[in-house]
């Protein structure tokens, strides 16, 4: 089977122990709010049960610029890489509802450097321009020069676009997946794509020299996701991020914090948060991974008979 | 010029070339160039990009307006200390992988300067860091889950990361093109190392994607620029099974590309191999309403490929 060009890390760090808390300041909130929402299937259904979910969370998004930014990858025909564009197109019209100033779509593919093909053929181009979202390529938007808030890869500084630096609500919208240089690709790895290919170019392999999962937590740590809306409606197992194969989920899954998010992601695919590294760090000072201090407000945790499949480095995150 | 009935035919509809070239593309981009001469990706940016600008310049390279006058000053004025060019106005100053970029503008306008040189003697020192013995050592007995031979190194995308494909093969083009004769013993090995760098990340179904043909042994799928640029970079040296695959996948995957992007790269690799290239230039100008590419490299690269028709190739690179 083919697969696109995603398992580039060349001289990526695996996934080392982070000994030294790099963080500039806890920003834990007391306790965090999840929903897990049921959804067999991709269709225009989805924003209604999307409303209701996202009233669970009485969140205030009047007058706000809000961001979406999906994890749109590649397209390969019949392989779940891609949020699906129906859920972000649900996502946009249930902010506009509820009262958003401006709701926008971004993102940087980190491989292929023709995004507008990517849309085109994912179809998320057609959908957006008949609903009228607008779309930003985070890779080419203009640049500002920001001081990152963790310093867990040393880079101290990091160029990023100026869409998601003015948007007042990021929306992370990952794809749940399994990913073979970081475990995982959920709410946080998905930050990867705020990263300007036109600085750091595709792939952004200074990511990957510096550390796959310090780079999620620096990134994490200055770019605040203020909401988590995760499609595992088809996630994907395997040789993820591109390669892997689909996994049927029949879930949505909605957080108020991103460490939160993929904690619970991580359970519902038969991993142990506290595993993956990049979750059992910001869990110290950025979000929520404890059971006992998230909220579920819709359907209940339910770990899975079959873990999901990972390659054999990643072995160590099933459940036990 | 193909016979048919007896009257000579364009095997491309030239008047709509000449005409999109003229009109629309053209001015679009001259519109979009900023008061300090650069371009940006999006029109709606103030921050001029290295990318867009070297294309445009590419772009207006016959043309005698002030425009390009205006647009080679500025990539001159904003050359880094250290020969490298920033990937955008007011980045860091460690150079950029699409220096190469710089370096090709100012050749294909007559600038073989010291800024030129300088920009060369930067790529000349510029390599991916697998070719540092010990990664290469790394990458031979540990990690080896990307296939590929680190004897056989590039360009990077920034200083110190791994070389792939894209600032490699404009790196090739680059030298290629500034040493067409007379080549030093240096500028001929980072040549070689650069093709057998290409050569051996080829994805095993023909073609090129940012830099790796098979990860966990899985293969992976090549992306239409990744390989259009390969082969411009490759365009001139023997043919071989990986350059014929890389152009039969370029020529069926194509077919079915609506992106002005990909198809404009396509366009300039095709053309560049004397391949049949007539229905793409139809589908670009089919595109070529400015008013929906945003992205000014993209109408760049359009006018580029359309215009190769009629006054040359500007990436095509001779043996």
């Amino acid at each position: 089977m083919l697969a696109g060009s995603v398992g580039l890390a060349a001289g990526a760090a695996t996934s080392l122990p982070f000994l030294v808390p790099r963080y500039d300041q806890v920003r834990r909130p007391s306790r965090s709010r999840v929903a897990i929402l049921r959804a067999d299937e991709y269709s225009e259904e989805l924003a209604r049960d999307l409303m209701s979910g996202l009233r669970l969370f009485d969140l205030n998004v009047r007058g706000k610029t809000v961001l979406l930014k999906p994890n749109l990858v590649d397209f390969l025909p019949g392989v779940p890489i891609n949020t699906h564009p129906l859920l972000v197109a649900a996502a946009a019209e249930c902010f506009r509802r509820l009262g958003a100033a401006s709701v926008v779509v971004g993102e940087g593919p980190g491989h292929q450097r023709d995004t507008e093909l990517v849309l085109s053929e994912s179809g998320f181009r057609n959908l957006l321009d008949e609903r009228r979202i607008p779309f930003v390529d985070l890779n080419r938007d203009q640049l500002v020069k920001t001081k990152l808030r963790a310093n867990y890869t040393g880079l101290g500084h990091v160029w990023l676009p100026r869409t998601v630096l003015n948007a007042n609500f990021v929306v992370s919208m990952p794809k749940v997946k399994t990913h073979h240089w970081s475990g995982v690709s959920l709410g946080m790895k998905n930050l990867f794509g705020v990263v300007p290919g036109a600085k750091y170019g595709w792939p952004k392999n200074i990511l990957h020299w510096r550390g796959i999962e310090p780079s999620i937590v620096d990134i994490c740590a200055t770019v605040p996701i203020h909401f988590v809306i995760a499609d595992a409606i088809s996630a994907m197992e395997g040789n993820g991020p591109l390669a892997g194969s689909s996994r049927a989920l029949g879930k949505v899954i909605l957080a108020d914090d991103p460490v939160a998010a993929d904690a619970t992601c991580a359970r519902l695919m038969g991993f142990a948060p506290e595993m993956i590294a990049h979750i059992h760090e910001t869990a110290k000072f950025l979000g929520n991974a404890a059971p006992e201090l998230i909220d579920q407000l819709a359907d209940p945790v339910t770990l899975p008979e079959m873990p999901f499949r990972t390659v054999p480095e990643f072995d160590y995150l099933r459940a036990s | 010029m193909a016979l048919f009935d007896g009257f000579y035919i364009f095997p491309y509809n030239q008047s709509m070339i000449d005409r999109t070239l003229r009109t629309s593309l053209r001015d679009t981009l001259m519109e979009r160039q900023h008061p300090g001469g650069g371009w940006s990706y999006e029109p709606a940016s103030t921050q001029a990009a290295l990318e867009p600008t070297c294309l445009a310049l590419l772009a207006l390279r016959w043309d005698s307006s002030p425009a390009r006058a205006r647009g080679l000053q500025f990539l001159i004025s904003v050359q880094n200390p250290n020969g490298s060019w920033p990937s955008f106005s007011g980045d860091d100053q460690e150079g950029s992988g699409l220096t190469a970029l710089a370096v090709t503008a100012l050749i294909n306008s007559g600038e073989i300067s010291l800024h030129a040189e300088r920009g060369l003697k930067w790529l000349l020192d510029s390599k991916g860091k697998e070719s540092h013995w010990l990664w290469k050592w790394k990458f031979r007995t540990s990690d080896t889950r990307v296939r590929f031979d680190p004897n056989k190194f590039g360009w990077p995308w920034m200083p110190g990361t791994c070389s792939w494909v894209i600032p490699t093969a404009f790196s090739i083009i680059a030298l290629k093109q500034a040493f067409v004769c007379c080549k030093t013993n240096e500028v001929s090995l980072r040549i070689r190392r650069g093709k057998e760098m290409l050569l051996d990340r080829a994805c095993p179904g023909g073609g090129w994607n940012a830099g790796n043909g098979v990860v966990y042994g899985v293969p992976l799928a090549s992306h239409l620029d990744a390989t259009a640029t390969a082969l411009l970079a490759l365009h001139g040296e023997e043919m071989n099974d990986i350059i014929n695959s890389g152009l039969d996948w370029l020529e069926r995957r194509v077919v079915t590309c609506s992106a002005p992007w990909s198809l404009a790269w396509s366009l300039l690799a095709l053309d560049a191999y004397d391949r049949p290239v007539g229905s793409l230039a139809d589908r670009l100008c089919d595109l070529s309403d400015p008013g929906l590419i945003r992205d000014s490299a993209t109408v760049a690269a359009m006018i580029l490929a359309l215009d190769c028709l009629v006054q040359g190739n500007a990436f095509k690179v001779l043996a």
